[in-house]
């Protein structure tokens, strides 16, 4: 397993015009690490990840992949020397080729035969059980098979790093499993990495070892899903990971950021019904408290009138930095 | 299905009313020269006849081998939006459609041939520019810029900058990427291309009469013109009118099947949009090299022969050195009679008349084929886009000539007969994206159906209208082909003065004339697009991809 990074950006700016997509953004991927970029859409994302992949050239700052630079010092390494895969956003596949001549495209560009080529992709497709469509084009899949043929052409290239560029819909439990496996087994031989941008915390949190928030072209947070989640260093990136309430914390010290579960129904504290929504498994409690407005969340239950006064406890709090304290 | 807007009955009139007078301007005119030429054909085999055939196939199937690809390297360089430039290059690229293809031929003897610029300057000329080979590469240049555009709009709205990406990302380089990807979707487009340049090479007058004839290298199109205009027995009458059936039955026989072929695969799989591709980056090396090439390209065959002839419009003598010295307005003093002036009066007033009556044709097809029974029409409409000009205007002689020979009438109905679809798509075009709902929304909100149409759907068609008139106007103003058949005493049209002059070898004058007539063409086209382009512009500026 190589030492280097698998992924290291420094101090990237990219300008469009003149407005700044990123605006000084450092940040690493290590070998055999899925990082998730989550920032709400404009943030800087895909402009990170055109950056990576060499399809725009940054205002300034350093691209590095696998300790290698690529972008920043000298001619910028072109696109397809950069050894990299991209998942496209609608999977850009080309509407021309059918799905194996497709899948064949990466092998046949490091010069393999075509039967080879083929032969590879055929085997991909198998893995991801779409070798029926092989001989489809485009217009004749359906989106959820289109990700399945855009994944085995990535996977086809045999890259470092795999980018995933916000595909449209959610990677399904087999599609993940096969993406993983590839990624565990590369690990191992040669250190491969995957960076996936998203706007779905749900997504980034369960695939991720590691979670980016992003916000206006800036990084606001990196860590570990249950840091990202548990510890927000604001109230922007807690909204950005999951739903969660910011009340005064009941000693004074200053906000508290209370995600649901964190709270619940009966106890010391005071509160009154402004809305109550039943989701099937449980039942959602919009309560003003002296301290501010919560959402409580009740496992299985039933909508409660509004106006109703209920009795409630806190059961967990983070303070929100920049705040005395630590809950 | 019932639309909110004018009664069933007064739909099927506005199509009824469009095929009548289609037939009258393209079906009776045609159906004439048909039964004339059955009428002569097991008689006289005139010679000459298949030599002009085979010239104008070999001509048109070599331009179109080498026009098509010149504007798919061009659309290619020209689609980068770093390239340093761009709209300057597309502007000089499509320099040659703005200039009438006489004015553009007439440019190239000045430039290049014996007496020319380089000749003057440096002692060298192209003795082979009069004669096939000076035909075939003008033709080629007045051709690129359509298989650019063709190609270029193809490009925009099929070629994804993602699909790009991700060849590239497959490790496919630039020029791979070019091959296997850029070109390949746009491969429908590029055949079309190759389509649109043949069937008007086949029909082109004005380039091969300007450098063939003089060479007796003749084609279809100036053997039926120095037929009609020159030849006065009956053997040459059978043999224009036998070329002109020849010539529309070959151009049908190319068009009709590449339509069937191409049809389906042009339809674009996205509404096309003015975004050019958010390009990768490129070596500056190589983008020099680019920018050199087009500036090259541009400056040889428009630059330098347009610049010759503005040398020589205003230089003293043929032969004398084109230096400030030398120069003198004579030549426009000398053309500018009355005689002169009153062709571009009727010049003017031809295309005015022509382009207002056209954009109501246009409107009219357009409007009728919103319902089934205008669906004929409008194929009708689109078909008579391939007819040759040299074969309309024989059919027309042969249809209305009794009454109409040699009057501005007959060359007014060639006008309409010929650009009939040229002011039909673009209007077509328009309302197809106008959204039926706004018209109903209209309606429901109180408007009558005249003041909806004017209040709701005017606004937004009014650039397309506004657009089908002027080309159609700038196409007649220059217009050549039919006017040089049909012109009699007191009828010629500005063109076919500067054509005459040609012809008489006055070579100052004929340069000046073609100078005022291209500032005339030129002039409010170059305005327009300029205009065009910057309306647009805000949208040009958003960056793809962003986010």
């Amino acid at each position: 397993m190589s030492a280097e990074p698998a992924v290291e950006v420094t101090d990237l700016v990219v300008h469009h015009g003149t407005t700044a997509a990123l605006r000084g953004v450092s940040l690493q991927v290590l070998p055999g690490e899925v990082l998730a970029l989550l920032g709400p859409s404009g943030s800087g994302k895909s402009t990170l990840l055109h950056a990576v992949a060499g399809f725009l050239e940054p205002t300034s700052g350093v691209v590095r992949l696998g300790g290698r630079t690529v972008s920043g010092a000298g001619r910028p390494v072109p696109p397809e020397r950069r050894d990299l895969a991209v998942v496209f956003q609608n999977y850009a596949l080309w509407p021309h080729l059918t799905a194996l001549d497709t899948v064949a495209y990466p092998a046949r560009r490091r010069g393999e035969s075509r039967a080879q080529a083929r032969a590879e992709g055929r085997a991909l497709l198998g893995r991801l059980h779409v070798a029926h469509l092989a001989d489809r084009r485009p217009a004749e899949l359906s989106g959820g098979e289109q990700q399945r043929v855009g994944l085995a052409r990535a996977l086809a290239r045999r890259p470092a790093v795999y980018l995933f560029d916000e595909p449209t819909a959610h990677l399904d439990t087999h599609v993940r499993g096969v993406f993983l496996e590839e990624l565990a087994s590369r690990r191992r031989e040669s250190g491969a990495a995957a960076v996936y941008a998203t706007h779905d915390a749900e997504e980034a949190l369960g695939l991720a070892d590691r979670v980016a928030l992003l916000d206006a072209g800036r990084l606001v947070q990196v860590g570990t899903p249950e840091q990202v989640y548990a510890q927000p260093v604001d109230a922007f990136a807690a909204r950005l990971t999951g739903p969660a309430s910011v009340i005064d914390a009941p000693d004074g010290s200053g906000e508290l950021l209370v995600r649901l579960g964190w709270a619940r129904l009966g106890g010391p504290l005071e509160g009154k019904v402004r809305g109550s929504w039943f989701r099937g498994p449980h039942t959602d409690h919009l309560v003003d408290t002296p301290l501010g407005e919560l959402l409580i969340r009740e496992s299985g239950g039933a909508c409660r009138p509004v106006g109703e006064r209920i009795r409630w406890t806190l059961l967990h709090g983070w303070s929100l930095p920049g705040h005395d304290g630590r809950g | 299905m019932s639309r909110v807007g004018r009664p069933a009955g007064a739909r099927t009139g506005t199509a009824v009313a469009a095929v009548v007078l289609l037939a009258v301007l393209v079906g009776y005119p045609l159906l004439r020269l048909a039964l004339v030429a059955a009428d002569e054909w097991p008689g006289v085999r005139p010679a000459g006849l298949g030599e002009a055939l085979r010239n104008t196939v070999v001509l048109a199937g070599a331009v179109t081998l080498a026009a098509v690809p010149v504007g798919v390297a061009l659309a290619l360089v020209l689609r980068r939006p770093d390239l340093p430039g761009r709209a300057l290059w597309q502007a000089a690229v499509l320099l040659p459609l703005l200039v009438p293809d006489f004015v553009l031929g007439y440019s190239w003897t000045q430039a290049y041939a014996r007496a020319g610029f380089t000749d003057t300057l440096l002692g060298v000329h192209w003795a082979g520019l009069l004669g096939p080979a000076g035909v075939w590469l003008v033709l080629v240049v007045n051709a690129a810029p359509l298989a650019y555009l063709v190609v270029a709009v193809a490009l925009a709205a099929r070629a994804e900058p993602d699909l790009e990406r991700a060849a590239r990302i497959s490790g496919a380089g630039a020029a791979t990427t070019a091959v296997t990807v850029t070109v390949r979707l746009a491969l429908p487009a590029v055949a079309a291309a190759g389509v649109l340049v043949f069937v008007l090479t086949l029909g082109s007058f004005a380039i091969p009469q300007v450098l063939g004839a003089p060479a007796g290298f003749r084609t279809v199109t100036t053997q039926i013109y120095a037929d009609l205009s020159l030849g006065g027995d009956p053997t040459s009458f059978v043999r224009a009118v036998t070329l002109a059936v020849v010539l529309v039955l070959v151009t049908a026989a190319c068009t009709a099947p590449a339509d069937v072929l191409l049809a389906p695969r042009l339809r674009s799989q996205r509404p096309a949009d003015a975004r050019p591709a958010a390009a990768l980056p490129a070596r500056p090396a190589v983008l020099r090299g680019q920018t050199l090439a087009l500036g090259g390209y541009a400056g040889l065959t428009a630059g330098l022969p347009l610049a010759a002839l503005l040398l020589a419009s205003i230089t003293r003598a043929v032969g004398v050195p084109p230096t400030p010295g030398n120069w003198a307005l004579d030549h426009f003093r000398t053309v500018l009679t009355p005689r002169t002036a009153e062709a571009l009066g009727r010049s003017l007033a031809l295309a005015l008349v022509a382009a207002t009556l056209l954009v109501l044709l246009g409107g009219l097809v357009a409007v009728a084929e919103r319902r089934r029974a205008g669906r004929t029409a409008a194929t009708l409409t689109t078909l008579t886009l391939v007819l040759p000009g040299s074969t309309l205007a024989v059919g027309l002689l042969l249809a209305y000539g009794r009454w109409l020979s040699g009057t501005l009438t007959l060359i007014l109905l060639a006008y309409l007969a010929k650009l009939w679809a040229v002011a039909h798509r673009p209007i077509a075009g328009a309302l197809d994206r106008f959204p039926p709902d706004e018209l109903r929304a209209a309606r429901v909100s109180g408007a009558g159906a005249l003041t909806a149409v004017r209040t709701v759907a005017l606004p937004p068609l009014a650039p397309a209208l506004l657009g089908a008139w002027l080309l159609c106007f700038l196409t007649a103003l220059h217009e050549v082909t039919m006017s040089s058949l049909l012109y009699g005493p007191g009828s010629e049209t500005l063109a076919v003065v500067v054509l005459n002059s040609q012809e008489l070898g006055r070579i100052g004058p004929t340069a000046a004339l073609s100078v005022v007539l291209t500032v005339l063409v030129a002039l409010p086209a170059g305005l327009l697009w300029w205009a065009s382009r910057r309306w647009s512009a805000p949208a040009r500026e958003v960056p793809a991809g962003v986010g």
